[in-house]
């Protein structure tokens, strides 16, 4: 057992949602885990240097970031878009068709969008960080998270539609 | 603002998480009036929960937050500051205890002088005694061939402090020879210099 109760309060309370974006990122629960595991470690050793405590969520979210880009090294860089470059035809899904999928298709989903788009949309839709948080997450411009969450939530809900009806075409 | 760019604004729109965004606020106001856009934004929302409920439903292996919590390093944290206060406290506490050391043996010194002092113990051959460690009856009597010789002598208290013994600016040997290895008890006075300590011989008593 730890004998630092303060360390295992906060990793119960935020395990969750580190592996779920770890998880998410590599597509993989060990990959997902070991992320999780390193971002504590991060933790214990440099944690005592966050001087705003309400600032610990990003904090830990911004570190198992920085560790996946650490081991799966940035291939390229995305451009920084702004949000009017993402106006597209937004597509409609209905609740409905996303109810009758459960959470590994989705993340299957999810895991063919690329890296940048993938790590934004689930702060997005999972964390309630809010858009400047998740900027600092991923360390990048308002306007390029604005933009990337816009055209990620796009290529997903197409995606979705797509597997809705390939679905039902089977049937 | 149009019913297109509000909609496009509103195409981020999480809900309440979102509420204190301006860049929601003109666009939500604008839907409020449109009752098609209404209706959308309501879809949107219904949407976001199910994927956000099913994005949630991912549960982490059930052993990692206690395999996090035991197998925790906990790694040494370098901070200089704190390095270099404990430092200068361990240079100033050893500084502090040596020089209250010296003023003490100067002032137990300067005590000990020409103190009245009555001591009892075994008369030695401080040559064999330093030397060899050398003492008792087996040794009494080359102890006190040693003594009758002239080397120095002295007497070891039952606490084990060992004094040197001298006349008034003479020597006291002939008088001591005899006893040699004995108990006796002798009156005298005390001087200390540099932890070293004599006795200055005023009356031996046999015991």
């Amino acid at each position: 057992m730890s004998a630092d109760p303060e360390f295992e309060q906060l990793v119960n309370h935020y395990y969750r949602d580190l592996y779920r974006f770890g998880f998410s990122l590599t597509g993989s629960e060990a990959d997902a885990c070991d992320l999780t595991q390193e971002t504590f470690y991060v933790w214990a050793r440099k944690g005592h240097q966050l001087r705003n405590p309400e600032n610990v969520k990003t904090w830990l979210f911004t570190t198992l970031h920085r560790e996946f880009l650490k081991i799966w090294r940035r291939r390229e860089r995305f451009p920084h878009e702004t949000i009017n470059e993402a106006a597209e035809d937004l597509p409609h899904v209905p609740a409905a068709c996303v109810e009758r999928l459960d959470a590994q298709t989705l993340f299957g989903l999810l895991g063919e969008l690329d890296d940048d788009y993938r790590a934004v949309l689930v702060l997005y839709y999972v964390e309630d960080l809010s858009y400047k948080e998740i900027a600092d997450v991923l360390a990048v411009p308002l306007g390029t998270v604005q933009s990337r969450i816009a055209r990620a939530k796009a290529q997903l809900l197409r995606r979705l539609t797509e597997t809705q009806l390939t679905t039902e075409g089977n049937k | 603002m149009t019913a297109q760019e509000a909609k496009e604004a509103l195409w981020l729109y999480r809900g309440p998480v979102d509420d204190a965004d301006p860049k929601f606020q003109e666009a939500l106001a604008f839907a409020r009036r449109d009752p098609e856009l209404t209706k959308w934004l309501h879809e949107q929302r219904t949407c976001f929960e199910a994927i956000r409920s099913k994005l949630r439903d991912i549960e982490p292996p059930h052993a990692l937050a206690e395999n996090i919590i035991s197998h925790r390093m906990i790694p040494f944290r370098y901070d200089l500051n704190r390095i270099l206060q404990l430092a200068a406290a361990i240079v100033i506490s050893a500084s502090i205890t040596a020089v209250a050391m010296k003023l003490w043996e100067r002032k137990r010194d300067r005590l000990g002088q020409g103190q009245e002092t009555i001591v009892t113990g075994e008369v030695l051959d401080m040559s064999c005694y330093i030397a060899y460690n050398l003492s008792g009856p087996e040794h009494a009597k080359c102890a006190g061939d040693c003594i009758r010789s002239g080397l120095p002598v002295g007497i070891k208290s039952g606490d084990g402090k060992v004094y040197l013994l001298v006349g008034n600016f003479q020597a006291v040997n002939a008088e001591l020879a005899d006893y040699a290895a004995k108990i006796v008890t002798i009156k005298g006075k005390q001087s200390i210099r540099n932890g070293f300590t004599q006795l200055q011989v005023e009356e031996i008593r046999k015991l």
